[in-house]
């Protein structure tokens, strides 16, 4: 399995343009991405060298009818998809311009995109968060004589750990939407 | 007409406006972007994804609506609730334009 690699990284919801980014350095040195195990493991082929151009695309898995034949019509490569979300790629070299070598050509729908992360991604952490970390972690510290300290320290740990997570993609997502309604 | 889409959609985007000019007849999403680079001169270029995305909603909003499958492409039209949509949007264009000539509208 020489032709083969695995890398780890982590990406949140929030941070697709820099997973482009990162896909495309991979694929000049030579390593094409081929899927994804969530939540963090990357696999690699060895190919060669080139400038390809990665996008992301979120459809909470609900892309329906032509929607690959669309991408394929406008000469994107689907590979794979993980989360809800759908990697495509296509050469720099094939890019008559700037806008051929995105998939939004415009803000609105950039925005549209963001707004539907959101609300699917977004909005159930905040529940599970409210509805069952943070009266959980309440309970062990309410009652702490009667629970264990490993619970209540594991349960602390997850607790700062989804609180920054929440906060982190929340903030991100919000200043990306603000940039995109700036128009920029 | 449903205030909630004359919000949404007037005053629409400039791929909005063209997907739904263009779709006066059947037509699928790559064949609306080949159409659009076309007459605009290759000024306006319509995404994979925006082109989608744009259909999906109109078409979920009633203004578009799917008419066959023609290999593996759905082809969509134009509704009359989308005819009256686009109409409001090219009035709102025409007085743009004579405005912007220094002409009143009456």
């Amino acid at each position: 399995m020489s032709d083969r690699k695995t890398m780890i990284r982590f990406f949140t919801i929030a941070d697709y343009e820099e997973e482009e980014r990162w896909l495309r350095e991979q694929h000049k040195k030579g390593l094409k991405l081929v899927k994804i195990i969530i939540p963090c493991f990357y696999i690699f082929e060895r190919c060669a060298p080139e400038d390809v151009v990665y996008r992301l695309d979120y459809q909470n898995d609900k892309e329906g009818g032509d929607y690959f034949q669309i991408f394929k019509d406008y000469g994107w490569e689907y590979f794979t998809r993980c989360n809800g979300w759908l990697y495509f790629r296509k050469a720099a070299s094939e890019a008559e311009s700037e806008v051929d070598s995105e998939i939004f050509s415009d803000n609105s729908s950039r925005i549209d995109m963001i707004n539907h992360v959101f609300k699917t991604r977004m909005i159930p952490l905040i529940v599970i968060f409210l509805c069952i970390l943070l009266p959980n972690f309440y309970d062990s510290i309410a009652e702490y004589e009667r629970t264990s300290k490993t619970v209540t320290i594991v349960l602390g740990v997850l607790f700062v750990l989804y609180s920054c997570l929440m906060a982190y993609c929340g903030i991100k997502l919000r200043i990306l939407r603000r940039k995109y309604e700036k128009g920029e | 007409m449903d205030s909630r889409i004359k919000r949404i959609y007037v005053p629409m985007t400039e791929s909005g406006f063209y997907i739904l000019f263009c779709l006066q007849q059947p037509q699928h999403g790559y064949g609306i972007g080949q159409q659009v680079r076309q007459m605009t001169g290759s000024d306006l270029i319509i995404g994979a994804g925006t082109m989608y995305g744009t259909l999906s909603k109109m078409e979920n909003d009633g203004l578009i609506a799917f008419v066959k499958e023609e290999e593996k492409r759905k082809l969509y039209q134009i509704t009359e609730l989308g005819k009256k949509i686009l109409n409001l949007e090219i009035q709102r264009i025409e007085r743009l334009y004579k405005n912007s000539k220094g002409e009143t509208v009456k």
